[in-house]
């Protein structure tokens, strides 16, 4: 029996402009926050507890903000604007301030990714000035890895992520391209592992789910592209899950491993469940583009928000499948 | 006595000077005598009259003791001196103690029957009493013992039944009372000031063994007198009290009892005496303390509600004192006694509240320190249980005094228990004994009519005196069915608040929400009882005095507790079900709907008014609850039921909040845009009960007024409000609150409306057939706010058309005249007047409204509109749409807000224009429509004229002014010839108010000479005294206005209807003047027309 689709627990209104990534932080004990970057530069800090942006840094000299995400220790926040810098902010006591910067020479879109090495060390893969390039360095002393360029023309670079796998080799790279490639590279290597054409159209997004080998991947069509790796590190490409609507703008992973949720260009998320992709849900408020979704990573699980941002310049909260296993 | 001289210190010189007296007074016993050696005795010092007393005191026995008839004054002087004396020394020998005891006591009884009191003069009797008081105090502590010793015995009884049978009989109070103080002297507990014998407890025991004998007789007659005629003055029933408990507290001393010397065996040599014995042994005590407990509960019952408050205080006195000391022997009176101190906790004396707490706290501390009386707390916590049984029937058959007094009692029991009281309701019969008690005292009386009648639109004005009167003075008492005075409810309120102070909060609102979820019968009292609980928890109003009257600390509920008590007790109340509760019938709705469309104005003045209790009230215009079910089965009843229950979950929400204080703020989030919900509410009861909520929640929460709560947490608000408007089927009063919010905030809430009015104008979007009447509502409260919030700055109201002179503020020149004219005229032929609109329909189009990316307020935006006026634009293309609605209700709102709409636009004329010309063909329209909107239209039209001025003129011209002149011409025959019940019509309505606006708008249109000439043609016939009077009077502004327009052209039309002087030209060479109203007779213009000439051209008519 289908239940009446759900309302947000709430909106956080009053960024003044879209909302083009959301980053959430709950650390035990402390108040969650969840962190919102607009169009116009600023940076929202939104408390969770009392629903209102305790703090608002403007950042990148009002350029958009196009990516956000904090460390492990929760006290760095690193932002990337469309000014073509990276920054490192302290958050330590309430301070917000700019202690480092990375300037990455791409003019496009592509999302930053970053992989925590050790506890000090973290390694930031960007897209380059070149069309094709990925930069890789290693922070915070920003030594560079690796400039990794593919041997054909892809286009742009449209999306990265890094991860380590398990099985103790280096870092590795998923990166998506203009003409619709995925690509996973090998950092340490600096070689491409496996190539496939996963769209006819630019790759927007990907997300990798690290522990079931398993990713998935949108673009500006009507469907989502899931793929397996295999034993030998080749990206397999599996079953599609058809939209109504095309366009997808970003796809995050739960933790659990148990929703896939995507922010839709017709102004929807949609919740699948991980496993089957098997579409759960259709959360409907906005009414523009989403430009981003977030999974909380509060402790407590019946605490964990989706949080969908927008163009229409609202974050949409919702309190979804996270009563208990049985749920979903 | 002040000493004129000093007093004889030596006793020689004392003998010598007392002798004579004393050896006369033996000699010869008269007053005179006895006055003598009284006057005497004054000037011998203490020390001297102790040598001598053995001796002074002769002489004055002697008399007592002479056989025969005893002259009564005689006797009480000597009594008098004797008091003199004795008040002075002391008694050093058990002789002159027994007999002098003894003498006085004959003096006390009569001759004839020694058992009883004599009936000698009350002089006499308070003289005697004084000096047996004075004997008793004077006699030795070696020797005073012995007079309770049991040879003793038949004197001292018969002391005593003398005593109490003045105490009890005599007429005069002060005797009474004197008899009875005597009687505490006797059992030495004598209260006054002086010095008293502390007996050892050897010595106290034996007293309280001989007192043992006389105790039934002593317990009796003092329990009549207090039970006796209330008119025999307090003082006398405290003495009684006094004597009673004191008589108790000896007799039945647990130390006493304890140590064995109570029962050994007398000497046997006492012979018939020993019957007058009494040994004190458990079995007597036992059959004694039964007696006892049905006098004292006699009573206590007597004199609890006492009017007196020394009475009262007595009593807790009383009830200490034996508490104190017989709590044992006494065991089954502890209950009426704890019941008489509990009772007395609430007491409206501080005197004896405050004497009762210490008296309470020596309790609970005797309670814990021994282990000795450990079932005190059992006692209390089963009077308290039997005390909730029998409530809900105490309730019901008693009066009011007694009601208040049981409730007291309740209360009392609660605050001596203390933090026992979590103890007590962890047994589950006493907490339901407990709560299903309050249920039942507390059910509500729903019949009365008004409740339900009443609605929040009542009192515009009134309620604008003061925001804070407004909704206290309206407020109605909550009826109960079974008691109506005040006091009880607060005292019932008191007892929550307490239960919630001492009790486990969360097994307390457990509880109660079970009930109120349990049946509809209780849901109102549990809500009641639960919002009182909250506030006791929290030691909101719970008497401060009760936290110390136990010696162990009060657990106190936790903030976190507190927080997650009101949390799921909020939840329940404002779940769909508790919440959206039917208040009004569906059929007045709609009466009441139309009767507000034809009241526009009274709209207006409440949106003006800042005052937060007026806003309310212009919401009545939605429905109530389109998708509860239909309202025509429930009764009165029913409603009246609903409506409390709101109220009452509303106070609620203000006592949480009071509970919680500034920690209630995030759960505003939660509870601000219900309470706002009810703010709107059409019924006046619970409209004024939520805004008093959101008085007490921004006090608490530390707001300075209603409307910071509101502008501070309008982002939680808009919030639930935005999601509901998607979900409007489900909260249909999202609107309302929205509107609610819009009334009570100010322009800095602009930037959030903004981005809600997009909701709103979607949700409108989607559902024009729907709702489109209730967002229209909403968007004329938008209006209304974006009005008072942006005055327009540049009003072309007040610029004047330019080019009227007036005639008479300059000399006439007519040279001037001419030449001016001359070039007019040429100017007039050479270019022509460009009246061409063309140019005007060629205003391109407003540029798309771009909500996206960069509009809000960055610093280079000058091509943007400011957002009120983007905001205006986008409702008023929607009006545009809805002009044309089949519905005429929703046309008139329609109207209503496209007025409000030209009004923020005229600020920007380049804005307006555009929007002007689209709407119009829709507004002419309506100029043809049904008489209701041709008026609302008209309005507009005017609001239109006065701000687009001349940018309608050829529209106007054109396609208005033929339409109205035509319908003018055509009504105005039947109008001249209509009854006075035509002025009830909506034709008269519809002329008057085209003739009230028309004048204006050829004002301000700055029309040309034909359409002006339309305008006066049309507008004549109304100038006739046959036409109903205020159809003349807006005539009148019509011509006023048309005069201001063209002064002389409008003299002349007039003049030549009627003139009434003739004009003869200054020079012989000029023509003489010829109009044709010269020398008509007056007719039905006459009036009129020479009124407009004397008022508009007093100076022309003169001529």
């Amino acid at each position: 029996m289908a239940r009446p689709a759900p309302s947000p627990v709430y909106t956080l209104r009053g960024a003044g402009a879209p909302l083009n990534t959301l980053h959430f932080r709950c650390p035990a004990g402390d108040t969650p926050l969840l962190f919102s970057g607009s169009a116009k530069g600023a940076i929202h800090m939104w408390d969770l507890n009392s629903r209102r942006a305790e703090q608002v840094v403007e950042a990148h000299c009002g350029n958009s903000v196009i990516w956000l995400s904090t460390l492990r220790s929760g006290e760095t926040l690193i932002s990337q604007g469309r000014d073509m810098q990276v920054c490192l902010w302290d958050l330590k006591d309430g301070r917000s301030e700019v202690v480092d910067s990375v300037w990455t020479g791409s003019v496009g879109f592509c999302q930053c990714s970053v992989l925590e090495t050790s506890p000090s060390n973290f390694l930031l893969a960007f897209a380059g000035p070149q069309t094709e390039e990925i930069k890789i360095v290693e922070m915070p002393g920003k030594n560079p890895v690796c400039s990794l360029v593919p041997d054909a023309q892809l286009g742009m670079v449209m999306c990265v992520q890094l991860w380590k796998p398990d099985s103790g080799l280096g870092p590795l790279l998923f990166a998506g391209y203009e003409d619709g490639s995925l690509l996973l590279w090998d950092v340490t290597q600096r070689s491409e592992l496996s190539r496939v054409k996963a769209h006819p159209e630019p790759v927007m997004c990907l997300t990798f789910d690290p522990r079931r080998l398993r990713g998935v991947s949108g673009s500006c069509e009507k469907k989502l592209s899931s793929w397996m790796l295999d034993s030998q590190n080749n990206i397999q490409l599996q079953d599609c899950v058809m939209l109504v609507n095309p366009g997808v703008s970003q796809l995050r992973v739960r933790d659990d491993g148990r929703l896939l949720a995507s922010a839709g260009w017709d102004h929807r998320v949609r919740v699948f469940g991980w496993k089957k992709l098997r579409p759960l849900a259709v959360l409907q408020y906005h009414t523009d583009m989403v430009l981003s979704v977030a999974f909380s990573d509060h402790q407590d699980p019946r605490q964990r928000l989706l949080a969908a941002g927008s163009k229409d310049q609202r974050i949409s909260l919702w309190s979804i499948y996270n009563q208990g296993p049985d749920t979903v | 006595m002040p000493p004129v001289m000093s007093q004889i210190d030596d006793p020689k010189i004392a003998f010598a000077y007392l002798r004579p007296a004393c050896v006369l007074l033996t000699k010869e016993p008269t007053l005179a005598n006895v006055e003598t050696l009284s006057e005497q005795l004054r000037d011998v010092q203490a020390a001297s009259l102790q040598q001598l007393q053995e001796y002074v005191l002769f002489p004055l026995r002697f008399v007592l003791k002479v056989p025969g008839q005893r002259r009564e004054k005689l006797v009480q002087a000597v009594a008098e001196a004797l008091s003199d004396v004795l008040e002075r020394t002391c008694v050093r020998s058990w002789d002159t103690l027994r007999d002098l005891f003894s003498e006085l006591c004959i003096c006390l009884c009569s001759p004839t029957d020694p058992g009883k009191p004599a009936d000698a003069s009350e002089e006499l009797k308070s003289a005697v009493l004084r000096c047996l008081d004075a004997l008793l105090h004077a006699a030795y502590g070696d020797i005073v013992f012995r007079l309770y010793e049991a040879a003793m015995l038949p004197g001292l009884g018969a002391a005593i039944s003398l005593l109490l049978a003045l105490g009890e009989k005599d007429k005069s109070r002060d005797i009474q009372a004197a008899a009875l103080k005597c009687l505490q002297s006797l059992i030495l507990h004598c209260d006054c000031t002086q010095e008293h014998v502390v007996p050892s407890p050897e010595e106290r025991c034996a007293v309280g063994g001989a007192v043992a004998s006389f105790l039934p007789g002593i317990t009796v007659a003092a329990a009549r007198i207090i039970t006796g005629d209330l008119r025999q003055g307090h003082a006398v029933t405290v003495r009684a009290i006094k004597v009673w408990s004191r008589s108790v507290g000896l007799v039945m001393d647990d130390a006493q009892l304890q140590s064995g010397q109570s029962c050994k065996t007398p000497s046997p040599d006492l012979g018939r005496i020993r019957q007058l014995l009494v040994q004190r042994t458990p079995d007597w005590v036992k059959a004694t303390a039964g007696k006892l407990c049905a006098l004292l509960k006699r009573i206590i019952s007597c004199t609890s509600a006492h009017q007196h408050w020394r009475v009262r205080l007595e009593m807790v006195e009383l009830a200490d004192h034996l508490l104190a000391t017989c709590s044992r022997s006494l065991k089954e009176c502890a209950g009426p006694l704890l019941e008489a101190l509990v009772g007395a906790i609430n007491d409206d004396e501080p005197r004896v509240r405050a004497r009762c707490e210490v008296a309470l706290r020596d309790v609970s501390q005797r309670n814990q320190s021994g282990t000795s009386s450990k079932n005190l707390t059992d006692v209390l916590s089963e009077n308290l249980h039997s005390l909730a049984t029998s409530l809900p029937r105490l309730m019901r058959t008693s009066d009011d005094q007694k009601k208040l007094f049981v409730l007291n009692v309740f209360l009392g029991y609660l605050k001596v228990l203390g933090p026992l009281v979590s103890v007590v309701l962890n047994s589950a019969a006493h907490l339901d004994r407990i709560s299903k008690a309050l249920m039942q005292v507390l059910e509500l009386d729903v019949m009365d009519v008004r409740v339900v009648e009443e609605r929040s639109y009542t009192d515009p004005v009134e309620s604008s005196s003061g925001s804070l009167d407004s909704y206290t003075c309206h407020t109605h008492r909550k009826q109960f069915l079974y008691f109506t005075d005040e006091k009880i409810f607060s005292v019932l309120m008191e007892i929550c608040r307490t239960l919630g102070y001492y009790g486990n909060i969360y097994l307390l609102t457990d509880q109660l929400l079970d009930l109120y979820r349990q049946s509809l019968a209780y849901r109102k009292q549990a809500a009641m009882v639960l919002n009182e609980l909250v506030r006791g928890a929290a030691g909101v109003a719970v008497a401060a005095q009760a936290k110390c009257l136990d010696g162990s600390e009060r657990r106190a509920a936790s903030q976190e507790d507190l927080k997650a008590a009101v949390v799921s007790v909020m939840e329940e109340y404002t779940s769909l079900n508790n919440w959206h509760l039917v208040t009004v019938s569906e059929e007045t709705d709609d009466d009441r709907q139309d009767q507000q469309l034809l009241s526009p104005l009274r709209l207006q003045s409440i949106c003006r008014s800042e005052i937060i209790s007026n806003s309310a009230s212009s919401l009545q215009v939605i429905p109530s609850s389109p998708t509860s079910p239909p309202s025509s089965s429930s009764t009165i009843h029913q409603l009246n039921s609903n409506i409390w229950q709101l109220c009452i979950q509303l106070e609620g929400v203000a006592c949480f909040a009071q509970a919680l204080r500034r920690h209630f703020r995030p759960l505003l989030m939660t509870s601000l845009y219900p309470v706002l919900e009810k703010a709107g509410e059409e019924t006046l009861l619970v409209s004024q009960a939520a805004l008093g909520a959101m008085m007490d929640i921004s006090e608490a929460c530390g707001y300075s007024s209603p409307k910071e709560l509101i502008s501070d947490n309008s982002d939680y608000l808009l919030n639930d409000v935005s999601v509901n408007l998607q979900r409007l089927s489900q909260h249909p009063q999202a609107p309302r609150v929205l509107m609610v919010m819009l009334a009570h905030s100010d322009r800095s809430l602009l930037p959030l409306v903004r981005d809600i009015v997009q909701d709103v104008l979607m949700a409108l979007d989607l559902s024009y057939d729907h709702s489109a009447a209730l967002f229209c509502s909403v968007l004329h409260a938008l209006m209304k706010a974006l009005a008072r919030w942006f005055p327009p700055t540049c009003c072309r109201t007040s610029k004047s058309p330019g080019f009227r002179t007036s005639a008479e503020q300059e000399d006439f020149d007519v040279c001037q005249f001419l030449l001016d004219y001359r070039k007019q005229k040429e100017l007039a032929e050479g270019i022509g007047i460009e009246v061409d609109e063309t140019e005007d329909l060629d205003v391109p189009p407003p540029p798309p409204e771009s909500e996206d990316a960069d509009d809000v307020g960055g610093p280079d935006m000058k091509a943007e509109l400011p957002s009120h006026l983007s905001i205006t634009k986008d409702v008023m293309e929607r009006c545009i749409h809805l002009l044309s609605d089949p519905s005429l209700r929703l046309r008139l709102k329609v109207l209503d807000v496209l007025e409000q709409c030209v009004y923020v636009l005229s600020e920007r004329e380049d804005e307006l224009l555009p929007m002007a010309h689209r709407c119009w063909p829709a507004l002419l329209q309506r100029l043809t429509d049904d008489p209701l909107a041709v008026l609302r239209a008209f309005r507009v039209l005017c609001t239109l004229g006065e701000t687009c001025g001349d940018f309608l003129r050829s529209r106007v011209s054109k396609e208005v002014l033929p339409k109205l002149g035509s319908s003018l011409a055509r009504q105005a025959p039947i109008s001249a010839k209509a009854g006075p019940v035509y002025t009830h019509t909506l034709a008269y309505k519809l002329q008057l108010a085209v003739l009230q606006g028309l004048g204006s708008l050829c004002q301000r249109l700055d029309l040309g000479e034909a359409d002006l000439d339309a305008v006066c043609e049309a507008c004549l016939p109304y100038l006739s005294c046959r036409q109903p009077i205020r159809l003349q009077e807006a005539c009148l502004s019509v011509f006023r206005h048309l005069i201001q327009v063209d002064p002389d052209a409008f003299w002349f039309t007039l003049n030549e209807i009627h003139c009434p002087s003739s004009y003869t030209p200054p020079h012989p060479d000029l023509q003489p003047v010829q109009l044709s109203g010269m020398g008509r007779p007056r007719d039905e213009y006459s009036d009129n027309v020479l009124k407009l000439l004397r008022e508009e051209f007093g100076s022309d008519s003169d001529r």
